[in-house]
């Protein structure tokens, strides 16, 4: 995506975000006679119309993958093309967000929630036709652990600073152990599976890091997913055929996937995927929201039908600088410090004039920390701050600010109330909403002044100077809140406000770590979501963050495809294997 | 002559080593600017300090700046340009997979430039205050007026409103199942559009100034002689005032030939073209440190050698100059 910070997410949210608990079943409408396959008796069976084998997707994204190794595939441009070739144990439904079979047909808890047992299915295979065991589930995670070999999925997969520990029971059953008992074990334990036929030497010679780069030839590259990477052209495309040995059909259990070949364009912008998907070269278009009455105007003759999967997990908000650290002047300090002040900033931020400017009306409004888009952890009940110059005026009275009688808001010592709201000048729509902020705040007597910065300027100061007052920031979230930790624990890196408190500076950022941990430690999913409700309640109180709004995820795809089932979570293609060509 | 350029490329090193050493400072020792592993907090919210800071001593990033960057001169040293930071593989390798795609559409148009302008340049000198002087130099002023990146815009949407020629890209998805005639002509067919918003939008500027050589080339004395002695007026312009005219022109082309991999960079992004300016501009922005030194590196040797061809050229169509 152009424009900085909030960088997407797609897949490795998809693996990690989400919520329930799923009885360790097999997919959902399982018939009764459950189709199989020879050499593969329990295949997972994908739901959707009976489709048509054949044809070429022709599909596009904005810059290169980084790696084809996908321990070390860290953003979207990686994450994305890597996704049609690895599997995890589990995967997320993209429809109903739950955590199905993938890999592992089945699995147990222990009574005391540390020890998981998985079951993989039988008779699965590598592309290359080797058999897929426990032993490439224990190698991966014995990867991903390995200090010199410094990668995210450790810290995601860790749990009371402890690594998980993986052990083959046999042949087709992995055991999982944890330090404590995880709650979001499930919506993290699907990372992609490595071969380890193919790794092991390099591995073990110390070249882990070096091996499946970009400039690796694509038939090196060995995965169990939908599809094997036959070509990759750089900063051109990248070109995949369906596996054969896929482990999953359709309900009449014929062999998955439907479409034959997957061609992926690479451009170097988002107004190059428009045209080319308006050139009718590629088949569908993520488009942002004030496209969309552009592009539902051309549904007729362009071919496609531009599908709304309600608001993303995308937000944008202001943050307070709270931080002693930082070298703002004591009296600063105490603004930003001050609840009373954050909320009526919080009042007289003017929503519904973001949604209709910066997003055409294609946005939901947005007081909380969590997405409407996550229907299980979401709190609807939290304080909501409407916009009311009146209210946020007399808020400001409560918290000690006057306004004079020329105009100019004066704290309780008399200190005129002057701040900067920082931003990243290659974001447009932040600097759109930093604006509208600004002309509210200005009527309240505050002077506000908009900078608009380089991006890694505003990380420096975000991350190690501190040298900052207020900003406009964004971040992409998933439906799994305990991955949020490093931003809302106190002890976060990610902690704008006041990054890696040694301990809690307030009562309430000490109650947002406790029911962190719980969250974390808790496996019961009901009272996790209870822990969560409680968090986003006090970020709504307290406001250290502004939250203004999110975006509605809309996508628009050529109608010459069937079983199309897009979801702001699961994007328009999470079901790919079953989609297929009308005919 | 032999002398001479054994003597500047000798001078070759010491020049590299000082604009090595102030981007090094520029791009490194800038308080404030951030730097690559930073921005990974933003990118991926639950990464823990702990594992930036190993990514970071993965790449001797943890090292004091002046450490850095000897490290990195001596491993240039021995040819070993570092891995780039977000993509973990040899620079050279990224470097070397783009190098040649810019270089190709770099000399096209730089041929289509000079082999228009050059004419159109002594046409309109020769007929100057003509009408056909008049149209050129209109479409020379506006040619020059247009940014390369507004210009490919242009391009790009009649592209799209005709249908006639490719979008994006270098080749087309079903490249590698044509034959080999088909391969050069999809390939010749990718070409036009970023050629003519490279090099026939760079006519205009090349055209006046081959016009206004010529035409002070042909108010001296020794044309006037020339015509008095009777010569040909043919013989006049092409033999005596041309080869006169085009020596500064030859200095302009070493500049030329040194940007050859490095001036395509907007159109490159507007087309989609899959050359080097694309890698450039991303690992610039994104501070991949080692990816920006080899390609100011290779930009500076370019440019150097460039200059040295220019002077080189001189010294054989210009007999009066000598470097000895």
């Amino acid at each position: 995506m152009p424009g900085g910070p909030t960088v997407r997410f797609a897949v490795i949210s998809t693996l990690l975000a989400a919520t329930l608990l799923m009885p360790p079943a097999e997919g959902a409408s399982a018939p009764s006679h459950h189709p199989a396959l020879p050499g593969l008796p329990n295949p997972k069976v994908m739901t959707g119309d009976a489709g048509r084998f054949g044809g070429e997707f022709l599909d596009s994204q904005v810059s290169d993958p980084r790696t084809f190794n996908p321990i070390l595939a860290q953003e979207t441009s990686s994450t994305g093309p890597l996704g049609t070739l690895f599997d995890g144990l589990v995967e997320d439904n993209g429809e109903t967000t739950q955590t199905e079979p993938a890999l592992a047909e089945s699995w147990k808890t222990s009574p005391d929630g540390k020890t998981w047992t998985f079951v993989l299915r039988q008779g699965l295979q590598w592309d290359d036709g080797q058999p897929l065991t426990a032993d490439d589930v224990v190698f991966t995670f014995g990867v991903i652990f390995d200090k010199n070999i410094p990668n995210s999925l450790a810290d995601v997969l860790s749990v009371a600073g402890k690594p998980v520990q993986a052990s083959k029971v046999d042949a087709r059953t992995v055991a999982f152990h944890t330090a404590e008992p995880f709650g979001p074990f499930l919506r993290t334990i699907g990372v992609s599976i490595l071969p380890r036929h193919k790794l092991e030497a390099s591995y073990k010679a110390g070249k882990f890091r070096q091996t499946w780069g970009v400039n690796t030839p694509p038939s090196e590259l060995v995965g169990s997913g939908p599809y094997i990477m036959t070509e990759y052209r750089p900063a051109e495309r990248v070109r995949y055929v369906r596996n054969p040995h896929y482990w999953k059909v359709d309900a009449q259990g014929h062999r998955l996937p439907y479409i034959d070949r997957v061609v992926l364009r690479i451009v170097p912008s988002q107004e190059a995927l428009r045209l080319l998907f308006q050139g009718k070269q590629t088949d569908s278009y993520g488009l942002r929201p004030k496209e969309y009455a552009a592009f539902k105007r051309d549904e007729k003759t362009g071919n496609y039908t531009v599908f709304d999967g309600g608001p993303t997990f995308g937000t944008e908000f202001l943050v307070f600088n709270q931080n002693s650290r930082s070298g703002l002047p004591d009296y600063k300090l105490k603004w930003f410090a001050n609840q009373k002040f954050r909320q009526a900033v919080s009042y007289a931020t003017d929503r519904q004039a973001i949604i209709n400017q910066v997003y055409a009306g294609h946005a939901v409004v947005q007081y909380g920390p969590e997405s409407p888009a996550d229907k299980f952890f979401f709190n609807p009940h939290v304080m909501q701050y409407p916009y009311d110059l009146t209210k946020a005026a007399q808020v400001l009275a409560e918290g000690g600010f006057k306004k004079g009688s020329d105009g100019m808001l004066r704290d309780a010592d008399g200190h005129p109330v002057e701040f900067v709201i920082s931003t990243n000048s290659d974001n447009q729509d932040r600097v759109a909403i930093a604006n509208i902020m600004r002309q509210d705040l200005s009527q309240l007597g505050m002077r506000v002044t908009l900078v608009p910065e380089a991006f890694n300027t505003l990380v420096n100061k975000l991350v190690e100077s501190f040298k900052w007052e207020t900003m406009v920031l964004g971040l992409t979230g998933g439906i799994e809140p305990h991955n949020g930790q490093n931003v809302w624990r106190s002890d976060g890196s990610l902690h704008m406000w006041n990054p890696k408190e040694a301990k809690p500076a307030t009562p309430w950022e000490a109650q947002i770590d406790r029911y962190f941990n719980l969250g974390a430690t808790t496996v019961d999913q009901n009272r996790r979501r209870e822990y969560y409700y409680q968090y986003q309640a006090i970020v709504a109180e307290q406001v250290p963050v502004v939250y203004t709004a999110i975006p509605n995820a809309y996508v628009a795809v050529r109608n010459k495809f069937g079983n199309i089932h897009f979801t702001a979570f699961g994007g328009p293609f999470w079901n790919f294997p079953v989609i297929f060509f009308k005919p | 002559m032999v002398r001479y350029i054994l003597r500047r490329l000798l001078l070759l090193g010491p020049l590299l080593f000082g604009i090595t050493l102030v981007s090094w400072a520029a791009i490194q020792l800038v308080p404030g600017s951030g730097n690559y592993f930073q921005a990974l907090v933003l990118q991926y919210p639950q990464i823990s300090p702990q594992t930036i800071a190993a990514l970071k001593a993965q790449f001797g990033m943890d090292q004091p700046p002046w450490i850095q960057y000897f490290r990195w001169l001596w491993s240039i040293l021995h040819l070993d340009f570092g891995l780039s930071f977000a993509y973990n593989v040899p620079v050279t390798w990224l470097i070397g997979s783009r190098a040649l795609n810019t270089l190709l559409l770099s000399l096209t148009s730089l041929v289509v430039a000079w082999s228009v302008a050059l004419p159109l340049g002594i046409y309109s000198a020769v007929h100057q205050y003509s009408a056909m002087d008049g149209v050129l130099n209109t479409a020379a002023f506006v040619a020059i007026s247009i940014p390369s990146f507004f210009s490919a815009l242009l391009l790009l949407y009649a592209a799209y409103w005709t249908h006639l020629l490719p979008l994006q890209g270098l080749t087309s998805v079903d490249f590698d199942t044509y034959p080999w005639w088909g391969q050069v002509l999809d390939i010749a067919r990718h070409l036009v559009l970023p050629t003519i918003a490279l090099g026939l939008f760079s006519v205009g500027g090349l055209m006046r100034y081959m016009r206004n050589n010529l035409l002070e080339v042909l108010r001296s004395d020794y044309v006037k002689t020339a015509r008095a002695k009777g010569l040909a007026e043919r013989r006049v312009i092409y033999r005596h005032a041309v080869r006169n005219a085009i020596n500064p022109l030859i200095t302009f082309f070493g500049f030329e030939l040194g940007g050859l991999l490095s001036g395509a960079a907007f159109v490159e992004n507007i087309m989609g073209y899959p050359g080097l300016g694309r890698l450039i501009l991303e690992a610039l922005l994104k501070k991949d440190v080692f990816v920006v030194m080899a390609s100011l590196l290779l930009g500076s040797v370019m440019l150097i050698l460039g200059n040295l061809t220019a002077d080189i050229m001189l010294a054989y169509v210009d007999p009066r100059i000598r470097y000895d």
